[in-house]
């Protein structure tokens, strides 16, 4: 191996990373099989983070498949696929088959056992119904370790709810903290609690396999999305228990730090922070406003109400007269936080995040050139990567049974008969192939 | 406790019971941790990512060892309206638990020495420093992975540790603010930018109202560091993570990046509405706001039952009619009509019947946007134990979001304690791990090391 040692920071860790040599490392997660019972998108994120590490995820769909298959931008479909499916759906596997069949779940069960984890995000009560639930399995798979997601839990007088990402943005209270002061509350952008809560059962997901690697001993998991919105709101319970207040919405500044805000330019948007002493000084040399330095050399006293919107008016009232860039210029100088707000294109084009595998190149076999992002963090003997995207329904019915249960083709065909397994439906062709597809591309058995 | 407390509406009521008995907050310390062999230490500075990762770490049982210099982390004075109690501001109380805390110079030459050889039985180091300061000083991956070849090292930072940006803003401090900035999900939130009503001082982006940059970059660090352990664990290898808060938040920007690469557009600002599924929004009730729901045909009906405005159904019948900018506001509007003259409860009571009522076709789904004030008195999360009051010996009564773990059935998440003092660990501490005693301890204070 080359010695790399002796490199300047950067180019070091350039090499130790090595975006691409990715498919010559290791995956961490290799060997561990997750049975995806999961739909929409707080479930199958959850999954996802793990499939772009390695795991090998069999992802069930029923007849209808998967509710993202509809849920797109304007109701638009590239070669019949929704973006809202590709988005949480990298590397898995897919079957279809509805285990409310009886024959269906007989397979099931025979893939509990060779499996490490399964997740699932239906209502809760669902699969304890269907006799699916940790309660059952962990008879015949003591080691399997079992996440359920949901809105409010297994138990307690919520529990059962119907809930989607926004009820948990808005139970959870994040939607009443975010928008501006004399305006209404405004939802995320994104279905940010879907994403977040998935991580967060990601982790749990992985602290058992750790647990489990030590002592064999397999675990129910129930994680509550909306419960996990309350955990990320910071300081706002010790706030309104010590202070008996309300959180206010407060916009784009941070009422903990000062200055933190969004301002406007003569050409656009940036985000400027400065807290320690040498970060708000050099924002002031910047300003030529060091008299405000010395007013304020303390954060704390920056942080009292009064002084705030005097600090962050002097710093807007500068900015009106520079550019985006010559303030973000600014900020590398003399050593301040500052950025433009990027958006898709910017981030689309970044050469930065391309140069990481942050923004991943790949082409699908179904689908081609295709370009998303790639789970974080970049790992340096252990890197996550994608391999392929969504898939119709039931691609992969033939390699599953195939190489799990030992079943022949002619067994597989025969199931598909009989309507245990089934494929995509020709007249939803958002369930389909591309319609350029040939028949072979993709299929590991032909 | 009463049937109906546990069960909710779950159908099937033995199952709740089990899931019930199963996860039963109060028999939490009673099991054992899943973390309990690992040891972290922790001297990110300035940063909630770092210490919210650790924080995760600490609720499963990790040992997690704060490093602060002798003078305090600044994140604990990161505080709404500066309030602190005695050393310390809310946000860093809340994020201090379980967690061991000392001090030490990693500035001077005896500290660096002290930290190698604290760093050498641990299993992970997070730091949020400026990419190659503790490489400056002697103390970065390469040259404490030659003493401890098993060490993950988790670098958290807005530009990463290597690339194009990294290179040029190497000289910037990791913050929310920037780090929201550069996730994309900020350049879509905020007022509707089509909706003609909204002033245009409005129209602009707009960030989450938590610390959504630093949380996300903190959990994702958390992930990498428990796969990159599973990986120890069968080989015995540690490695170098590379933690980008921005590249956390791009990575769930929904479909922005898949639907710019098939059509060349980009999303705008929605507001509270939502392009790919409508209605999906907030909307007036008599006693604030509340979230809506009927997208797929059968649920849009179900709305359309409720309010009982077949109309509506006929001029918006399919899911494309509803997905357009123009008919959202017109929706969204009529939606309200009806939803104003009732209180959140009353509509929860009205969408939950219908939705039991299996001849009628759909689900409803509503919910009240409670404020923090009221999510604090809400029966379920009282009954969940979501959160956990505290008489510390130190900062007083306190109450602070429980571990999101908690649930979890041989190994639940758990807070042992809240905070402590700055450098308040270093005698126990540093007596465990290096064996100094008090003469020692002393010395090295008097040296400005500790």
């Amino acid at each position: 191996m080359e010695d790399i040692g002796e490199l300047p920071y950067t180019e070091f860790i350039k090499k130790l990373m090595d975006p691409e040599k990715i498919f010559d490392k290791p995956e961490p997660l290799k060997g561990i099989r997750v049975l995806d019972m999961t739909y929409v998108v707080l479930g199958p994120a959850a999954v996802d983070y793990l499939a772009e590490f390695g795991a090998e995820v069999i992802f069930f769909e029923d007849r209808d498949g998967d509710t993202m298959r509809y849920v797109t931008p304007f109701a638009y479909f590239y070669k019949n696929m929704s973006p809202g499916l590709q988005e949480q759906n990298h590397n898995k596997y897919w079957v279809g088959m509805d285990v409310r069949h009886p024959k269906a779940k007989e397979l099931f069960l025979e893939l509990v056992k060779k499996s490490d984890v399964v997740v699932e995000n239906l209502a809760p009560g669902r699969m304890a119904e269907w006799g699916l639930s940790y309660r059952e399995l962990k008879e015949i798979n003591p080691k399997l370790i079992y996440l359920s997601l949901s809105g409010f839990g297994h138990w307690g007088p919520w529990a059962g709810r119907t809930s989607y990402d926004a009820i948990a943005q808005s139970q959870g209270g994040l939607s009443s903290i975010t928008g501006y002061p004399e305006r209404g509350p405004i939802k995320s952008g994104v279905w940010i609690a879907d994403w977040i809560g998935g991580l967060m059962g990601a982790i749990a997901v992985m602290a058992a396999l750790n647990y489990r690697e030590k002592t064999g001993e397999g675990q129910f998991i129930d994680y509550l999305q909306t419960e996990n919105v309350i955990r990320w709101l910071d300081w706002t319970w010790l706030y309104v228990f010590k202070t008996g207040k309300d959180r206010e919405r407060a916009g784009n500044r941070d009422l903990a730090i000062c200055p933190s805000d969004m301002f406007t330019c003569k050409d656009g948007w940036i985000a400027i922070a400065a807290f320690k002493e040498e970060e708000f000084y050099g924002l002031c040399k910047a300003m030529d406003r060091l008299d405000l330095f010395e007013k304020y050399k303390d954060p704390l006293e920056r942080l009292k109400e009064e002084n705030s919107i005097e600090i962050l008016n002097a710093i807007a009232e500068w900015a009106k007269t520079k550019t985006v860039k010559e303030i973000d210029d600014l900020g590398a100088k003399y050593g301040f936080a500052s950025s433009p707000i990027l958006d898709v294109q910017d981030a689309y084009y970044s050469e930065h995040y391309r140069e990481r595998k942050a923004i991943f190149e790949y082409e699908d076999p179904l689908y081609g050139e295709m370009v998303e992002p790639c789970y974080p963090p970049r790992m340096s003997e252990t890197p996550s990567r994608i391999k392929w995207g969504a898939k119709p329904i039931g691609f992969d019915n033939e390699y599953v049974f195939t190489k799990i249960l030992g079943l022949t083709i002619e067994e597989v065909r025969k199931l598909e008969e009989e309507g245990v397994l089934f494929k995509w439906n020709e007249e939803k062709p958002m369930t389909c192939p591309p319609p350029d597809w040939d028949g072979k591309r993709g299929k590991f058995f032909l | 406790m009463e049937e109906d407390k546990i069960v909710g509406v779950i159908p099937v009521k033995d199952y709740a019971h089990w899931a019930y008995k199963e996860t039963n907050p109060d028999e939490i310390y009673k099991k054992p941790e899943a973390l309990d062999d690992m040891v972290v230490i922790d001297i990110s500075y300035g940063n909630f990512a770092g210490l919210f990762c650790s924080s995760i770490l600490a609720e499963m049982g990790a040992e997690v060892i704060r490093i602060e210099p002798p003078e305090g982390d600044i994140a604990r004075k990161m505080t709404p309206y500066g309030i602190m109690i005695k050393d310390t501001g809310l946000a860093y109380i809340v994020e201090g638990r379980n967690k061991y805390h000392i001090t030490l110079n990693i500035e001077s030459e005896e500290g660096r020495e002290i930290f190698k050889r604290l760093v050498k039985k641990a299993d992970i180091l997070i730091e949020t420093y400026k990419p190659g300061y503790m490489d400056s000083l002697n103390i970065g991956y390469r040259d404490l992975s030659k003493e401890n070849p098993g060490l993950i090292y988790a670098a958290i930072y807005t530009y990463g540790q290597f690339g194009h940006e990294c290179v040029k803003n190497a000289n910037k401090p990791d913050y929310d603010i920037t780090d929201q900035a550069r996730g994309i999900i900020m350049s879509i939130t905020g007022e509707p930018e089509l909706d003609p009503e909204v002033p245009k001082e409005y129209k602009k982006p707009l960030k989450h109202g938590n610390w959504m940059g630093w949380y996300a970059g903190g959990a994702w660090a958390a992930l990498g560091i428990l796969i990159a352990m599973f990986y120890k664990r069968k080989t015995g290898r540690g490695q170098f993570l590379d933690v980008s808060p921005p590249e956390g938040l791009l990575a769930m920007s929904n479909y922005v990046i898949q639907f710019f690469h098939e059509t060349g557009t980009k999303m705008v600002r929605a507001g509270n509405f939502d392009y790919a599924v409508f209605p999906y929004t907030y909307v007036k009730a008599k006693d604030g706001y509340v979230f809506m729901s009927g997208f797929t045909d059968p649920n849009w009906e179900g709305v359309t039952n409720i309010m009982n405005r077949p109309d509506l159904r006929e001029r918006f019948p399919t899911i494309k009619d509803r997905l357009t900018p123009e008919n959202q506001p017109i929706i969204q509007h009529e939606i309200e009509k009806f939803t104003q003259n009732y209180t959140s409860d009353e509509l929860l009571r009205m969408c939950n019947e219908y939705n039991a009522d299996k001849t009628k076709p759909g689900t409803v789904v509503t919910g009240r946007l409670d404020s923090p004030k009221e999510v604090l008195e809400r029966e379920h999360w009282k009954i969940r134990k979501t959160f956990v009051k505290l008489n510390d010996p130190y900062y007083g009564e306190l109450l602070i979001q429980n571990s999101s773990f908690k649930s979890m059935s041989r190994t639940p998440g758990r807070i042992k304690w809240a905070c402590r003092p700055v450098g308040a660990d270093n005698n126990m501490i540093y007596l465990r791990y290096l064996g100094f005693g008090n003469k020692k301890l002393e010395e090295l204070k008097e040296k400005g090391v500790i």
